[in-house]
């Protein structure tokens, strides 16, 4: 499969080399190296062919991480593993990925290498098991000599519930539930809407003792049509349509496939149990009115209208809208009744910061743009104008959490926190 | 900490073997790490072999990894040294109660690739596959294409053993191991290793349930390599795969969509392919909006194969491959690619809308293949014409200088012009063109342009002017130009005889020495037609627009035939390279195709007479094909050669001249 994987910097040296076949030569990494990374042509590409060899590689901030290969191997797995490796890397060193800790931990990356594939086939990289038998200076001496307790571990890391160990115990049990979504829109430049969806994920933090099976149900409609309905009870709640659902490998799958049920045994603290795509009946928060005026040979106008469409009591917090404004602005006057806007030039653009916005609101910026002289001829290409936002406790897609029941063998009542958040994915209007 | 530092100075060496048998066992283990750190930049450290492995006899186990890396890069190099630590690996695989270090040995044992150590292997690997852990034996069972790579002669015993685990095998992480080894061992070797039965078959879709994530990736691989019997069985593997349409890890995802495609075609039951295309479809979609951009490429390649076998998955939703202003352009162009496959006679108006903001795109190369698209569609799709002429004039009024989209503004007008002469009057498109004819500096928009001026002739102004402009400078032309001047040079004689006279004159002159033979021999022959029988020149060279015949409604990438066999091997990168695994590897076998008919699978307007109509046009097509060799990659128009085939005469001439 894999033939090597390989961490490089931006200069095209190499800060990690593990060769996990024969097949390749360093020599013909070094090209790569010398081609690709160092002179940045190409570099876009995921996989480029040289002479033979596939370089399938990603890119983190200034390291490539490269896997190569001289066989047909699959691609999107491969990628996905350089993924997870990073992943891996980053819960060993704090979050961070970058040449220095790479430098400073690089027998504990080894040691990763070696664990996470095998004759360049991916084996176990979840980095919570790792953390169990792989750590930096080594395994403590009391489980090298405990038989019994690495037998536990290994029959973990090679069992079907491979995420969870046995046997945890917390003295309260809790479980928080976060529900977030970011709504993708692009509106044409008369305002009607050609692309809009909604992202959704729900993360959970799990603190439950011994091993819980959970059930979740969503007010999905699917769902709550096969449910039978309760004598004399009516519900308005139908139910939203899901386009599409993916899950954590906890999540017994054939079970949702036959009855669209959700049932997992969590991994223990947090996770992502699932994210879903949603593209019918979307609540968009905000609506983004822009008029574009050319007042002049060297003045422009943009009004832009944003409206908020969700309940009074609700908030948006943290807006900033962005409004694109000409390579050679030389100065922006702005007006508006709230919030900050400034002319940003090395964004190109307008920046209205609100920090607070109600719902069911309508507010206006107005924009003033003297242009200076230039001797490029090209008309200008307008960007749209982006938004970005957070609405608590709303849901663009009206995804409701109905209920989510724990059964263990101790029968603890756990305690249950769930939140909701909309954010602004890619929230674009065309100028 | 020992990184890197600098080069190793004259004498590190020295002091690194000092510290290596120095008694203190910290200075061992920093100077270990050292010896890594210089391998690692690529500094050879081999001298140091014997030093190192003496430091084997401490039992740390972070230390006896980096030993263990050491001596799998250096063993072949020093493999007498190498046969020292034999001994300590069967030790640690033989004695050891800790289930780590038994893995550890054999994974590190097998990575020796020593011929003459792999038979001291044979037994302790045979004991590990035996293992009671399966830990154990999930490492060792991958070490097997290790040992069969160098010394495949002493394998056979293994190979058995390795089958019989695979029936009786219950923990799902070793038998995916075990599947993908024995594929490696397959790949490595040329031959069927793996012998599927029903029972195994079904221990399989059943570790596909329990194992992670790679694991199912690698069983997935391996079914849809495999031809189901019957209906039935396709039905138990498909209904069984289902379930990882939901999965969290996109390629686990994407390869049961593989597997569940693959499989269509042995089902009998229509309603049952119907349903299953519609579970198929959202998650394929989801997928295209993976927050991972190269993961999202490699499966935008694979899209054009599914859109070719499976246009029902697509069916209403141009929409998902619309380009968002913040992608990577290399996203861009795949998505504009498959734009123009998945436009039709329906969706075109929506699609041109979408490719008209493209235009305002920075990037010169981004915006040429918008327009290249455009005129695709436009050639294509009869009734797409106006809207695309409309969008192109309005574009051209903004050209102010040589541009690359302006380059190919003139040869896609070109295009358009030939399939329908009449769009000149539509918004004044000729005009706006001639306004930009100047800035063509490629051969081919200078050809196209040229072909202009002899078409319209007598809608320009001062075309004669433009044509003697051209001709003064005939030398320095490509010859693709020079050959498109002497046609519509004699197209603008026909049409003003007495003031072009000169001029013809002027062009037979500096054509008829011409060093290129193509020239030279379109110069006589105009030159002797001219002076016996205009009339002839006339049919020959005033292009009729309903012949022209070579715009094809097909924008196929794959051979019908190579459907199955590539469909099989989605994601791998053959395909991401658009290529059959043997024409991208030599070491793979041709995989020949047994079914006879490919199945294609449509939404449900079109009658099924129509369909069969199709395909048997495809049918034809394909014949085409296969005596040219196009590249079906690049939608440029195949090579002008190809109107051989053509039936009407008159354009046989025209072209081949």
């Amino acid at each position: 499969m894999i033939s090597s994987i390989v961490f490089i910097n931006h200069k095209g040296e190499i800060l990690i080399y593990r060769v996990y076949k024969d097949d390749i030569t360093r020599s013909e990494t070094t090209q790569f190296c010398a081609k690709i990374v160092a002179t940045k042509e190409n570099k876009e590409c995921p996989i480029i062919n040289i002479d033979g060899t596939s370089f399938i590689h990603i890119t983190i901030k200034d390291i490539v991480v490269l896997a190569t290969t001289k066989v047909n191997v699959n691609v999107a797995m491969t990628l996905q593993f350089l993924y997870q490796l990073v992943k891996v890397c980053r819960a060993y060193f704090g979050g961070e990925f970058d040449e220095n800790c790479i430098k400073k931990h690089f027998v504990l990356i080894y040691e990763i290498l070696d664990e996470v594939m095998d004759y360049g086939v991916p084996q176990i990289a979840d980095a919570d098991l790792l953390k169990k038998y792989i750590q930096e200076g080594g395994l403590k001496p009391e489980l090298m000599n405990d038989v019994e307790k690495l037998k536990q571990l290994t029959s973990q890391a090679t069992g079907a519930t491979s995420w969870r160990p046995p046997n945890l115990v917390y003295r309260k049990n809790e479980v928080y539930l976060d529900v977030i979504e970011s709504v993708n829109v692009l509106m044409s430049v008369k305002g009607t809407i050609l692309k809009a969806d909604v992202a959704g994920s729900i993360q959970v933090k799990c603190l439950l003792s011994g091993m819980p099976e959970c059930k979740f149900g969503m007010n999905d409609k699917l769902l709550m049509q096969r449910e039978p309905r309760k004598p004399g009870q009516t519900t308005t709640d139908k139910g939203i349509t899901i386009d599409d659902l993916k899950f954590h490998q906890c999540v017994k799958l054939p079970k949702f496939d036959k009855e669209r049920a959700i049932t997992f045994i969590p991994p223990d603290g947090q996770f992502e149990l699932m994210t879903y795509r949603i593209t019918e009946n979307i609540n968009l928060p905000f609506k983004i009115m822009p008029v574009y005026n050319e007042l002049g040979k060297n003045k422009l106008e943009i009004r832009v209208k944003i409206k908020s469409i969700f309940e009074k009591n609700l908030f948006a917090t943290n807006l900033a809208i962005k409004i694109p404004v000409p390579k050679n602005t030389a100065n922006v006057n702005t007006n508006s009744a709230i919030g900050k806007a400034k002319h940003e030039p090395d964004q190109q653009g307008v920046i209205w910061r609100i920090k607070k916005y109600p719902g069911d609101f309508e507010a206006l910026l107005r924009c003033e743009i003297d242009l200076g002289q230039t001797t490029n001829q090209q008309p200008w290409i307008k960007p749209p104008i982006s938004m970005e936002f957070q609405v608590p406790m709303f849901t663009a897609s009206g995804l409701r959490v109905r209920f989510l029941r724990i059964y263990e063998k101790a029968g603890y009542k756990p305690t249950k926190w769930i939140r909701y958040i909309t954010k602004a994915g890619e929230y674009l209007h065309r100028l | 900490m020992a990184y890197f530092g600098n080069n190793p100075q004259r004498g590190e060496l020295q002091e690194l073997y000092a510290d290596l048998n120095d008694l203190n066992f910290e200075k061992k283990k920093e100077a270990v790490k050292k010896v890594i750190a210089y391998m690692t930049v690529g500094k050879d450290v081999s001298d140091l072999f014997q030093s190192v492995i003496k430091c084997l006899e401490f039992n740390d186990i972070e230390m006896k990894k980096l030993i263990y890396l050491y001596i799998v890069n250096y063993s072949r190099q020093k493999p007498d040294d190498a046969i020292m630590v034999i001994q300590n690996f069967r030790k640690d695989v033989r004695k050891s109660e800790n289930p780590l270090v038994r893995a550890l040995a054999i994974r590190t044992f097998g990575c020796l690739r020593v011929p003459k150590l792999n038979e001291y292997l044979i037994e302790p690997l045979k004991d590990c596959i035996q293992d009671d852990d399966p830990y154990v034996r999930k490492t060792a069972v991958l070490c097997v294409p290790k040992v069969y790579e160098v010394s495949p002669e002493i394998c056979p015993p293994l190979l058995d053993i390795l089958q019989k685990l695979l029936e009786k095998e219950s923990n799902a992480l070793v038998l995916a191991n075990l599947i993908q080894s024995m594929r490696e061992i397959e790949v490595v070797s040329g031959k069927q290793i793996i012998n599927l039965n029903q029972k195994i078959i079904q221990k399989l879709l059943l570790a596909v349930d329990e194992c992670i994530e790679w694991g199912q990736i690698f069983i997935l691989d391996y079914l849809a390599t495999y031809n189901p019997q019957d209906s039935k069985q396709a039905e138990v593997i498909i209904e069984r795969t289902l379930p990882r349409l939901s999965h969290i890890n996109p390629t686990v995802t994407f390869c049961a969509v593989k597997v569940i495609l693959k499989y269509l075609d042995f089902l009998d039951n229509g309603e049952l392919v119907k349903n299953l295309c519609k579970k198929v479809a959202p998650s394929l979609i989801s997928l295209l909006s993976w927050n991972q951009p190269e993961v999202q490429y490699t499966i935008l390649r694979n899209i054009s194969l599914i859109l070719q076998k499976f246009p029902i998955l697509f069916e209403n939703d141009v929409k998902v491959f619309f380009c968002s202003f913040n992608e990577p352009y290399y996203i861009k162009y795949e998505k504009l690619d498959i734009m123009v496959r998945i436009c039709d006679s329906k969706n075109f108006a929506q699609v041109l809308n979408e490719l008209l903001i493209y235009l305002n795109e920075a990037d010169p190369h981004f915006v040429r293949k918008t327009i290249k698209s455009i005129g695709k569609i436009a050639i294509t799709y009869d009734k797409a014409l106006d809207k695309a002429v409309s969008i192109l004039a309005e574009f051209a009024k903004n050209i102010q200088s040589p541009t690359e989209p302006a380059q190919e503004l003139l040869i896609q007008m070109q295009l358009i012009y030939k399939k329908s002469k009449q769009m000149y009057k539509h918004e004044d498109s000729l005009k706006i063109i001639y306004s930009i004819i100047d800035y063509a500096n490629e051969p081919e928009s200078k050809s196209a342009c040229a072909w202009i001026v002899g078409e319209f002739g007598e809608f320009i102004p001062k075309s004669v002017e433009k044509m003697k402009e051209y001709i003064d400078n005939f030398q320095m032309e490509d010859r693709l130009v020079q050959l498109q001047l002497l046609t519509s040079a004699v197209q603008l004689y026909l049409k003003y005889p007495s003031q072009c006279s000169v001029l013809i004159q002027q062009l037979i002159v500096s054509a008829k020495d011409s060093f290129n033979p193509d020239v030279r021999d379109r110069t006589y022959i105009y030159w002797r037609l001219l002076s016996t029988d205009p009339e002839i020149v006339k049919n020959l060279v005033c292009f009729n627009s309903g012949t022209f015949s070579n715009f094809s409604k097909d924008l196929r990438l794959w051979e019908t035939q190579d459907l199955v066999l590539a469909l099989e091997n989605m994601g791998s990168i053959s395909n991401l390279f658009h290529k059959l695994p043997h024409q991208l590897y030599k070491n793979i076998k041709i995989k020949v195709n047994n079914q006879q008919e490919v199945k294609i699978y449509k939404g449900e307007e079109k009658p099924e007479a129509q369909v069969k109509e199709q395909q048997d046009e495809n049918q034809q097509n394909i014949q085409k094909e296969q005596q040219q060799d196009i590249d079906l990659l690049n939608f440029d128009d195949p090579p002008a050669n190809n109107n051989k085939n053509n039936n009407s005469n008159k354009t046989d001439v025209f072209e081949l001249i």
